[in-house]
């Protein structure tokens, strides 16, 4: 119901805008600062635009390790990992937290050098 | 207030200089609870450059007062480490207040420069050896002669970081995952040797020759020395530089040689790595400490924003290293 721009698109204009016009014309603390702005919006682009689909994905594979649907979450993966119900030496656990993270990273930094190692 | 800071400064210099005349007195950095000052100090034609650090009451019951940081580092001096020089402490009911004024070291301290300057090309290839005899020194302080410092056993550790995690309530399968691993880990006999707690790139002034001097000695404690060694291989501390595992400039092997070219301490890798693993969960509960002081209106920045989403970063380090036989 929304016009155009999108959100994404207003927030690819604002950080574009930080990047080229403004970066360049700041004191140096200040576009170390302008930097990570532009890493933030660059992280909310890439939430709004795959979040949805992880999130959905990821609640499909903490069903295929909890079984029960409402169980699916996070918080209960982690609970069930401390109270040791299950073994560290799972097999079907660690793969669960390798690909539970790899989607975190790709919304979070996709440039990071283990996930991009990880990808191979 | 600069006026009454120079002041103070002279008056504490006088016991070390027959004439002493404070100038260029420059504020560098500082935070809510401590500040660091640059001045000079001209006797005759000598100018002599100095630092001071002072502390405004501490900002954790946990912190170790400046004058205490003064004494390690006047400790670590004796053993030959290369550390500032310290020249006075002044105490916390003096007018200077809770601080130390040390020699001012030249040198670069910034991560990406040190990794990537051409200047520092040939220090880099020997960086990791001297890290390691610099860290093996600082495990030689008697620990009998330091004072105020707690002792930390790794159990210790695992659960004041466990404890810190579980304040914000926010579960993360991989933490908890790797807090179990580590409970079930052999620490061996607890050694109890002076540790650094945050050695790494940012906390070293390098120069064209080497290694200049470790400073920041504010997370000292005495503890498991083999912290140390795995703290810097820890992957956000390589700044960008993977392949390198030690600080993004160097490797273990050579990190050792220079650890046991000072120290008999007999080192395994695969102790350096489970410390490595316990570095970097610790790394990634800053991120939350620091993101959720941030979140709760205490400390607001962007760079405390952001941090936030670096957890990530330390999981995928931890599944690599726990899962996937990473580096």
């Amino acid at each position: 119901m929304f016009d155009r721009p999108t959100s994404k698109e207003l927030i690819e204009a604002v950080y574009l805008f930080l990047e080229e016009r403004i970066k360049k014309e700041l004191p140096k603390h200040l576009a170390f600062n302008v930097q990570i702005s532009i890493n933030i919006l660059k992280i909310v682009m890439r939430e709004l635009d795959k979040g949805e689909s992880l999130t959905e994905e990821t609640k499909q594979i903490l069903i295929n390790i909890l079984g029960d649907s409402k169980k699916a979450t996070i918080k209960n993966l982690a609970k069930e990992i401390s109270q040791g119900k299950i073994d560290l030496n799972n097999k079907k656990l660690k793969e669960v937290l390798i690909e539970i993270t790899k989607k975190k990273l790709s919304v979070d930094n996709p440039n990071y050098s283990t996930y991009k190692k990880l990808l191979k | 207030m600069k006026e009454e800071l120079k002041k103070n400064l002279e008056n504490l210099l006088k016991k070390n200089f027959n004439t002493v005349k404070v100038t260029c007195l420059e504020y560098l950095t500082g935070g809510a609870s401590n500040e660091t000052w640059k001045f000079q100090i001209s006797s005759g034609s000598n100018k002599e450059d100095f630092i001071l650090r002072r502390s405004f009451g501490s900002s954790s019951p946990l912190a170790i007062l400046k004058s205490e940081e003064a004494e390690i580092q006047r400790l670590v001096y004796k053993e030959g480490a290369p550390v500032p020089e310290i020249i006075a402490v002044a105490d916390k009911d003096s007018p200077l207040g809770d601080a130390y004024i040390m020699k001012y070291v030249e040198g670069e301290t910034i991560a990406r420069k040190i990794l990537r300057d051409e200047k520092y090309n040939l220090v880099r290839k020997n960086l990791a050896f001297e890290c390691g005899a610099a860290i093996a020194k600082i495990h030689k302080v008697p620990i009998k002669k330091v004072k105020g410092l707690q002792n930390k056993s790794a159990k210790d550790l695992i659960d004041q970081l466990h404890d810190a995690y579980k304040s914000f309530q926010h579960p993360l399968p991989v933490f908890e995952y790797t807090f179990k691993w580590l409970k079930e880990q052999d620490f061996g006999s607890q050694r109890y040797n002076l540790v650094h707690g945050d050695f790494r790139l940012g906390n070293i002034i390098v120069d064209e020759h080497g290694l200049r001097a470790v400073i920041d000695w504010e997370l000292a404690h005495i503890g498991n020395p083999i912290q140390d060694l795995g703290w810097i291989c820890v992957n956000s501390w390589r700044f960008g530089q993977s392949e390198n595992i030690v600080g993004g400039f160097g490797q273990i092997k050579d990190l050792l040689k220079g650890y046991s070219s000072i120290s008999k301490n007999d080192i395994t890798n695969e102790q350096i790595k489970t410390w490595q693993i316990f570095g970097t969960l610790r790394w990634g509960v800053i991120c939350l400490i620091q993101t959720f002081a941030h979140l709760i209106g205490e400390n607001n920045s962007v760079e405390r924003a952001a941090i936030g989403r670096r957890v990530s970063e330390t999981e995928i380090d931890l599944v690599d290293m726990l899962f996937l036989g990473g580096n």
